[in-house]
């Protein structure tokens, strides 16, 4: 063959294979996948008898009055945190982010607060702070708020800086202040993927608040805790309806922001119409109200009782355990919540491109949606049902949730995607699978990749605490040495966790800069 | 017969009429160029001719064969014949040029090979071959998002040199290259059809491009045909009455009649420049 003609790339592409296939391997065997355990007799006759118990789900009307207490309780948590954390978010986001800045400065100050931020899942912090505000929403509502916060404002921040950077440049460069440069040359190009990402992260914040009640943080995740505890199938049934139920509903309302986001501004000199007008009354309504209905007293978070608990508290964790065994232990730890995450995700991109392919969406939709709907957490007490505790409960506990959120994900990018390119090539008879293969799929790659590591970096933390219901890796080390109050060992896990998930997203980052 | 259009009409679904009463026929072989003003028509013709739309009424026959009657399976063998090349070429930004390319022969590959030539380009030497016929050779490996919009178009033209359609449509296959390469390139899509016996129908936007490489030139106006006559007997009266509504001048491929390159101009045209 010509040497010309030999393709450059082939050599780093093959390289790259084997390389993630050196790293994915060992891992594999980490997180124990054992497909096997999901067809073991034992198992299924304990998970078949569980899922029997289902039918029919719990409809007495004591039960249904705690459950629309709780309802309404996580609801109120959401909403509540995501109005912290939007409060939190928007200024953060403003000083992390390249956007609109003449030079590409990064402020590492805003950025490393913001790794710590979401360094920690918001189950750690929930945990923690129920310690020192004591069981009830407020620790919820604080752990949502600093976690999503963190989050949001990174999003936030590299969603203004993957638009069009030109239209903001151009205004600098008449002059335009900063901030005006991006209300004006960024906002309009982004706003529909900032509303439907806040809207989206509501809907976590309300599957985050369903888990809060694990740790005893109220809402609906304490009756499911309960209802899990004492194999009632009916009433998880019915809390599994419910939860489907909230995130429908979040999902239509998302809809709606988003096709009204399309629809081109009314002809007069006030762009705002009901609609928006509407929502600026609406919003503020439902946090106020949220906040009340939880009853939280924010003079007592900030009291000087708080501040010498939080103090003491603190304080307990400042002398982590470094000795060479426990170390040790939690080196192994946090390999197997690497792998749990890294399987997981793997797992749940191949489940979900498949789910988002077929081009009659409706009962994919549905089905992801209900996969998407029940928190990682719960699938994890399921799960581990069905193939005994352990690494392979979380990886498929992880698999399943994520599989829901990618494949919508992927579905929608696919369908953004231009469709210039596929129809060509069926146009000269190109079957269309192949037409998908090389007209969709290029333009959409880029994309499906920022999803998937996004989703990875969010999955690694999620990882980390599966362990609290029996699922492996640092959260099992966690949970145990809390219950135990030894703050020092339970301090080291959480630094192993923090540093996990900054090794993570570098590693993501760093990913998709190649893959771009 | 390599189409036949008989009393064709396109009606679009908002009511409007992009095409009227249109009856061509070209044998295999002939090249035709298309002019006239913009929203004529020409677009719609060539993607009735493309099978990519069904006309509202009268009978499109292409290459032999009616696509309006055909199964999905013979529409697909249709469709492998014919070509065309794109104003906007519709190539992912990520693709690689080769790929791009190669991807003009999917229609004809076997599955598992459009497959395995994601992982490993498998006709590097045929990719050089129709790249280096458009100047591009040393463009092989790039990816197409880092080409200039001219670079693009003519990787467009590379892959249905490649495709070897026996109907080869362009729509505006030029808009994007300068006068001596648009030259150039429109020479080489003529040269392909008659090297290789197949139909060209191409858009033109340049009337002294049409005019000067084209054997038969079809003027359209308002979704009718205008005229259709052969390069020679196409006067001055009838381009002015072609482009009445675009003002004075004809639409030339180079806007400075000074520069014009003289084996472009042809009497009709170097006068209605002057």
């Amino acid at each position: 063959m010509n040497p010309a003609d030999r393709d450059p790339a082939a050599r780093r592409r093959l390289f790259g294979f084997l390389a993630a296939l050196a790293i994915l391997w060992p891992l594999f065997r980490m997180a124990e996948v054992k497909p096997g355990a999901l067809f073991d007799a034992a198992n299924l006759k304990v998970i078949g008898h569980f899922l029997g118990a289902f039918l029919p789900p719990e409809t007495g009307a004591e039960f249904l009055a705690y459950l629309a207490r709780a309802t309404l309780e996580t609801l109120a948590i959401a909403s509540a945190g995501m109005a912290l954390a939007g409060l939190l978010a928007v200024p953060l986001a403003y000083l992390a982010s390249a956007a609109g800045r003449e030079k590409p400065a990064l402020n590492p100050l805003t950025r490393s607060l913001l790794t710590v931020l979401r360094g920690i899942p918001e189950l750690v912090w929930a945990l923690l702070f129920v310690r020192v505000f004591g069981l009830g929403p407020a620790a919820g509502v604080l752990a949502l708020g600093l976690t999503y916060g963190g989050m949001l404002a990174k999003v936030y921040a590299e969603i203004l800086e993957s638009a069009d950077a030109a239209p903001a440049r151009a205004l600098r460069l008449n002059g335009a202040s900063r901030p005006l440069a991006i209300l004006y040359g960024l906002l309009p190009q982004v706003a529909k993927e900032l509303v439907s990402y806040t809207v989206y992260r509501w809907e976590c914040a309300i599957r985050a608040s369903v888990v809060m009640g694990f740790v005893g943080a109220g809402g609906l995740g304490q009756l499911m805790d309960q209802a899990m505890k004492m194999l009632n199938g009916g009433e998880a049934a019915s809390i599994l309806l419910t939860f489907m139920l909230l995130v429908f509903a979040a999902d239509g309302l998302s809809g709606w922001l988003r096709r009204a986001l399309d629809r081109p501004p009314a002809k007069r000199a006030s762009p705002f119409g009901w609609r928006s007008l509407g929502l600026l009354v609406a919003l503020p309504g439902v946090v106020l109200a949220s906040f009340y209905f939880l009853g939280i007293g924010f003079g007592e978070l900030f009291s000087l009782e708080a501040a010498r608990s939080i103090g003491e508290f603190v304080a307990g964790f400042l002398s982590p355990d470094l000795s060479a065994e426990w170390l040790g232990k939690v080196a192994k730890g946090s390999l197997e919540t690497l792998a749990i995450s890294l399987v997981g995700t793997l797992f749940a991109a191949i489940g979900g491109l498949l789910l988002a392919l077929p081009p009659w969406r409706a009962p994919f939709s549905f089905l992801l949606n209900s996969l998407r709907s029940v928190p990682e957490l719960v699938w994890a007490t399921i799960t581990a049902l069905a193939v005994g505790l352990g690494p392979f409960a979380g990886a498929l506990a992880l698999a399943l949730h994520t599989t829901g959120v990618l494949g919508r994900l992927y579905a929608e990018a696919l369908a953004n995607v231009p469709a210039a390119p596929g129809r060509a090539l069926r146009l000269c008879g190109v079957p269309g699978s192949l037409a998908f293969l090389y007209g969709t799929l290029p333009g959409a790659a880029p994309q499906l990749i920022a999803y998937t590591l996004y989703r990875w970096e969010m999955n690694i933390r999620m990882a980390a605490i599966l362990g609290f219901v029996g699922a492996g890796g640092l959260g099992q080390l966690l949970y145990f040495e809390l219950s135990l109050f030894h703050h020092a060992q339970a301090s080291t896990v959480i630094v192993a966790m923090l540093l996990l998930s900054i090794a993570v997203d570098q590693a993501s980052a760093w990913l998709r800069q190649r893959m771009r | 017969m390599s189409l036949a259009l008989a009393g064709v009409g396109l009606t679009y679904a908002n009511g409007f009429a992009a095409l009227d009463g249109i009856s061509l026929r070209a044998d295999q072989g002939e090249c035709i160029a298309l002019i006239g003003p913009s929203g004529a028509g020409k677009t719609s013709l060539l993607s009735l001719l493309a099978t990519a739309m069904a006309p509202s009424v009268g009978e499109v026959a292409v290459l032999a064969a009616t696509p309006a009657g055909l199964g999905a399976a013979a529409l697909k063998k249709l469709r492998r014949r014919i070509g065309t090349v794109y104003q906007a070429p519709p190539i992912p930004g990520r693709q690689r040029v080769v790929t791009a390319v190669l991807a003009g022969r999917l229609g004809q590959w076997p599955l598992w090979q459009g497959i395995a030539s994601l992982f490993y380009p498998l006709d590097v030497p045929g990719a050089r071959r129709v790249l280096a016929r458009v100047d591009l050779a040393d463009k092989l490996f790039a990816r197409c998002d880092e080409l200039s919009g001219g670079q693009l178009q003519r990787v467009g033209i590379a892959r249905v040199l490649y495709q070897q359609a026996d109907l080869i449509l362009a729509d505006e296959p030029v808009s994007a290259l300068d006068p001596a390469l648009a030259l150039a390139t429109v020479r080489l899509l003529v040269d392909e059809a008659k090297s290789r016996g197949a139909t060209l129908v191409a858009s033109l936007h340049a009337v002294d491009l049409a005019l000067s490489c084209f054997s038969r030139i079809v003027g359209i106006k308002a979704g009718q045909i205008a005229f259709d006559r052969p390069a020679g007997e196409v006067s001055e009266a009838m381009l002015s009455e072609l482009y009445a509504s675009e003002g004075q001048e004809l639409p030339m491929l180079a806007t400075e009649p000074r520069f014009s390159p003289p084996a472009v101009a042809t009497d009709v045209v170097t006068r209605t420049a002057c």
